[in-house]
């Protein structure tokens, strides 16, 4: 077998032999960390709509459930948030091994999705949280004022204006699981980062084998965050608006161009 | 004449704090009631505590009679009992039209069709039919505050509660929000208004109330309030406020 003896020979050597490869860990890398962080969004929401839920009045023994609840809420993102995400998926994975919820064989994709769920979840969580208190509560008070139910006013008021502030900490956290996600290769998830290890212990050449990963997660990070931004224009709507009639021709209408009004 | 809101007795403290102490007063059909009275002394919280917004920590509000909390469900007697604000509060992620449709929709079950028919009348009214699709953040102060009115008058309000309505507004669009209260209040609309605007209050008032200290010092019309005050506390505030005024 003739081996490359350049940087650039070894990189193509690789490309060539282990290119398939790659392109799947490319694909699972993505899966998780977009659906890791799709989930992990609708954990946070939840959990941070439960923790503006005003408490009931009345006696204690009222309050104390949604309190427990809030309680064990705040351990959540303690612990996710205080621990690594690697050691988080050494303690599940084999947790539930040992508890018998999975068996050594059973594909470790569902397991990984889920734990990038939780962890992104105590994250996204605080986020929202954020995000909700950037909308000035004088909307929320108007919402209440026309009779409008607190979940009402959150899911057609705040929540759309919370999201659309907090568009630029979502998409560091897709990024940051894009790029975290190599962490699973500690339970034996073929991800970007696994297969590049493969590819490098089999010749030796840890160099360059990461050379083309380090590009390809490049690649992946760069394009999400463009693609982000364009989403965030999208979610801006139009920069016009049309004034419509006018006291001397009710059919007629005009645009305006905010940068020029 | 048929009473919609009698308060009795209102309290409100925040911890130790006492705002409001004692207040009882009602409000008929058709009145256009203006509250005065110096920064602090209670007025926003007054209204607050009318429309819940605040939970009162004394006292009974009664609507036709019957005591608020219970009479019917909060939403319902939100929607009847409708609130201006300041600072216009309109939602930002909508649209001028959608702005009036929300609570049509969501509050009082409306269809899509009957909400915008109803959205369109009120804008009008109020003269901003022609910017139903700008958003909130494309229209000055002063169309914010007609906006917010229409919003309002959409859930076909028994009473609307104004809090200062222009005191945020630059001193050129204070007159085309007061034209718009003008005309509700000569179409018969019940309003409960806390202004410093005493020309506003002067003309258009049928009964004017002036808080100092968290209670009602005095309650009178306003040509007997304005010209021949009777509490020396009214006669001190409506020196120092009239020499800047009228
Ligand atoms: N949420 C709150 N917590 C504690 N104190 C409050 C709260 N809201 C109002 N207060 C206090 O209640 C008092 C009355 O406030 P309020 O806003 O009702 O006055 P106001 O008459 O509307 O004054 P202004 O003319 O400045 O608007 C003030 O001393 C204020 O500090
Ligand atoms: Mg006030």
């Amino acid at each position: 077998m003739n081996v490359p003896s350049t940087f650039f020979g070894w990189v193509s050597f690789l490309l060539d032999r282990y290119g398939q490869l790659f392109l799947q860990g490319t694909g699972i890398t993505l899966l998780v960390a977009l659906t890791g962080t799709i989930l992990g969004f609708v954990i946070g929401l939840l959990v941070a709509i439960v923790r503006t839920v005003p408490l009931p009045k009345g006696p204690w023994y009222r309050k104390l459930p949604l309190k427990l609840v809030h309680f064990l809420l705040n351990v959540y993102i303690e612990v996710f948030r205080g621990t690594p995400m690697i050691v988080q998926s050494m303690v599940i994975y084999y947790g539930s091994m040992m508890i018998g919820l999975i068996k050594r064989g059973t594909p470790v994709l569902p397991a990984a999705i889920l734990i990038v769920s939780i962890n992104t979840g105590a994250y996204m969580a605080e986020i929202i949280r954020g995000g909700i208190i950037s909308v000035d509560k004088g909307q929320k008070e108007a919402a209440t004022a026309i009779g409008m139910t607190h979940w009402q006013a959150m899911v057609h008021v705040v929540l759309p204006q919370a999201v659309r502030n907090i568009m630029p900490s979502i998409g560091n956290e897709f990024v940051v699981n894009i790029k975290d996600s190599s962490v699973l290769n500690v339970i034996s998830l073929n991800e970007l980062y696994f297969t590049g290890k493969s590819a490098a212990g089999n010749y030796g050449r840890y160099f360059e084998a990461f050379f083309v990963i380090a590009c390809i997660y490049l690649v992946l990070t760069f394009s999400v965050t463009r693609l982000l931004r364009l989403l965030e224009r999208k979610m801006d709507g139009k920069k016009n608006y049309t004034i419509y009639g006018s006291q001397s021709d009710s059919h007629s209408s005009i645009t305006v161009n905010e940068e020029e009004a | 004449m048929e009473k919609i809101l009698e308060i009795q007795h209102l309290e409100k403290h925040f911890g130790d704090h006492v705002v409001l102490k004692d207040i009882s007063f009602s409000v008929e059909k058709g009145d256009v009631i203006c509250i005065i009275g110096s920064s602090g002394s209670g007025k926003s919280t007054l209204l607050r505590c009318i429309n819940f917004l605040e939970e009162p920590t004394g006292g009974e509000i009664l609507y036709h009679g019957k005591n608020a909390e219970t009479a019917c469900k909060r939403t319902i007697y939100n929607s009847k009992v409708g609130m201006v604000f300041q600072s216009f509060n309109l939602f930002g992620n909508h649209t001028v039209l959608e702005n009036c449709m929300l609570g049509q929709m969501q509050v009082l079950k409306a269809s899509r069709a009957d909400a915008e028919k109803r959205a369109l009348t009120y804008l009008q009214r109020v003269g901003m039919d022609a910017y139903r699709a700008a958003r909130p953040a494309q229209l000055s102060g002063g169309q914010k505050q007609r906006v917010a009115i229409a919003r309002a008058l959409c859930m076909e309000p028994e009473v609307l509660l104004f809090d200062e309505p222009t005191s945020a507004l630059d001193p050129e669009m204070v007159g085309e929000v007061l034209n718009v209260m003008q005309d509700l209040a000569s179409a018969g609309m019940t309003m409960l208004i806390v202004t410093h605007e005493m020309s506003f209050a002067r003309d258009v008032a049928s009964r004017v109330l002036f808080m100092d200290g968290g209670v009602i010092v005095e309650d009178a019309p306003p040509q007997q309030l304005f010209s021949q005050p009777k509490q020396p506390r009214t006669q001190e505030f409506l020196k120092r406020v009239l020499a800047r005024q009228l």
